[in-house]
């Protein structure tokens, strides 16, 4: 077996492979992979988030997303599917959506595909009112998606928003404002964040 | 029931572990970095006109003899098959290209140039501006991709990619060295950008290279005099222990009269050895990943500094009048490209007089054994 991303030869059998599931990345890779857990707030959303957005995690997603290499989809939340699904036992997950063009071209979810695994159920009926890209923008174009989402659907108790890199958090914030009037109790995740936020 | 393997048309790639089946089919993983290419997809080739009259053609200096004759020989061998050009460093590879770049221009046929390394790739477009008058010539590059279409395309190898089955000609500069050294992906996605020849032109020619021109006849150019008509540097040697080579350069150093490049064999080594050594000399720094990498070379060619410690960055495409160059072979890293790149440094262009090389190394390596016989050969040319 060869390591997903820099196609070394792996060990057929590692201790960790004998008790864990199997990682898609060599142990080096998986190094340069850095964890830096997280917690802040925008407005007054907390959000969670993982890794640094950085080096090896700025290229992995470059290639999941833009490349559209799908085989990539298990790396991001090796050994934190079981945190996430005990951690927000109860939450309903909701995914920022990502424009339909951008879905038609990959032909896949990039988010659904990550979160496949984690056993919460899903919210559907969030929107957006324009098909906005937000990629290669500066934090004035992006401050667009503040109100560009809406929602239609039932009342929500808890309720999970999750998304992949969040940089100026202007997305999470929009989706954070449609859902506001019709949920109780809302938290956020994201794999990485690019700004320094104060975290607690 | 038999059934064909699956193979990517763009890199060629048989291995059924890298097929991986996504939502919209098989794709390949092996180029996946490049853009995904599904298995049933059909790739077009990009289509555009050339303009008249984009043939014609000078240069500001003289071609010398040999320079004609090698490139003679190329038009003529391109009629029949693919040509390698092997020329010893410094001979104007370039300038020989031209004339088969302007005999397929003359028929209406498409052309590219594509070399490793970007800087090489801003500079190649200025030069080609000059010497081809007429011609809208089209560099592209990581970051500067918007147009892709002119009469001469100059790019990185890197960028080949999009163009599939596109050209008549290619000409693959520096095809032994990185990027394309060992890496058969991306050497298969270059030659599949091109649907006539291609020319390849190189100092020397490593396994990758040999395997990939082994599927197609291919015609050989050899030239070994350089425009200058003066010897290739012929290194001194010295096998020393590490400790005892630092001296030696310590003494070499300060003999040395003009400026001199000194090669490490990693960033570390190459870091350590400028901390030490600027206690004594005027000298600076250099590897890939430093953020002030250009500004160091600046600097250098500015005669700031005497001394400049450098990994391999600076073995290819670099000029620099009466420069001198030690090798500091620590680790078995470089090999005879490598080496013989590095004293190719050496007495480049038509004035430059001076300039010593010196390879000081801590283990015996063959590979240096290799590359004196190959310089002695070159040499007697002459």
């Amino acid at each position: 077996m060869r390591c997903i991303y820099c196609d070394k030869q792996m060990k057929k059998i590692t201790l960790s492979s004998l008790f864990l599931e199997r990682d898609l990345l060599c142990i080096e890779c998986r190094k340069m992979l850095k964890v830096k857990r997280q917690c802040f707030l925008i407005e007054d959303l907390k959000v969670e988030s993982f890794y640094e957005y950085d080096g090896i995690f700025k290229s992995l997603l470059l290639q999941y997303k833009e490349c559209c290499d799908e085989a990539l989809k298990d790396v991001f939340l090796y050994s934190l599917k079981d945190y996430i699904r005990i951690r927000y036992a109860g939450y309903r997950i909701l995914f920022v959506p990502s424009s339909v063009e951008k879905r038609r071209m990959r032909g896949f979810d990039h988010l659904e595909l990550i979160f496949e695994d984690v056993r919460l159920p899903r919210i559907k009926g969030l929107q957006m009112k324009e098909d906005l890209i937000q990629e290669g923008k500066n934090a004035g174009e992006r401050s667009r998606m503040k109100d560009n989402y809406f929602y239609e659907g039932e009342e929500l108790n808890r309720v999970l928003i999750v998304d992949d890199v969040v940089t100026t958090g202007s997305s999470m914030l929009g989706v954070y404002r449609a859902i506001r009037g019709r949920a109780r109790h809302v938290r956020a995740l994201s794999l990485a964040n690019k700004k320094q936020y104060f975290s607690f | 029931m038999y059934e064909k393997p699956m193979e990517c048309k763009r890199c060629g790639n048989r291995d059924p572990a890298y097929f991986y089946k996504g939502h919209k089919g098989y794709y390949c993983r092996k180029c996946v970095r490049f853009s995904r290419i599904l298995l049933e997809e059909e790739i077009l080739p990009l289509d555009y006109e050339i303009a008249e009259g984009s043939e014609e053609y000078s240069f500001d200096y003289r071609l010398t003899d040999q320079q004609l004759e090698a490139s003679r020989k190329c038009v003529e061998g391109l009629k029949y098959a693919d040509v390698l050009l092997y020329c010893v460093c410094g001979a104007g590879k370039t300038e020989i290209a031209v004339a088969s770049i302007s005999e397929y221009l003359s028929r209406g046929l498409k052309v590219a140039y594509a070399i490793s390394r970007r800087e090489v790739v801003i500079e190649l477009t200025k030069r080609f501006e000059k010497i081809f008058s007429n011609a809208r010539v089209t560099g592209v590059y990581g970051g500067h991709h918007d147009e892709l279409t002119g009469d001469l395309i100059v790019c990185t190898c890197h960028q080949l990619f999009r163009y599939y089955q596109t050209f008549d000609l290619l000409i693959l500069d520096e095809a032994d060295a990185f990027p394309l050294k060992g890496n058969e992906t991306l050497m298969n996605i270059s030659v599949n950008a091109c649907k006539g020849r291609v020319l390849y032109s190189t100092a020397t020619v490593d396994d990758t290279l040999r395997k990939v021109m082994k599927r197609r006849p291919y015609r050989t150019v050899e030239l070994y005099v350089r425009p200058s008509f003066k010897p290739l540097a012929v290194p001194g040697i010295f096998y020393l222990p590490k400790y005892a080579g630092l001296f030696v350069l310590y003494v070499l150093l300060r003999k040395t009269e003009g400026q001199c490049i000194i090669f490490t064999t990693s960033k570390k080594d190459c870091e350590v050895f400028y901390r030490i050594f600027s206690r004594f000399f005027s000298c600076t720094y250099v590897y890939a990943d430093l953020p002030e990498r250009k500004q160091h070379i600046e600097d250098f060619r500015d005669k700031k500094y005497r001394f400049i410690f450098a990994t391999t960055v600076l073995e290819r495409g670099i000029t620099i009048k009466n420069v001198s160059v030690i090798i500091l072979n620590f680790a078995k890293i470089f090999d005879q490209s490598n080496l013989i790149q590095m004293l190719g440094r050496v007495g480049r262009g038509t004035d430059s007089l001076k300039g010593d090389a010196y390879v000081i190394s801590d283990h015996f390596d063959p590979d240096i054994r290799e590359t004196l016989k190959y310089l002695k050969k070159a040499n007697s040319y002459l």
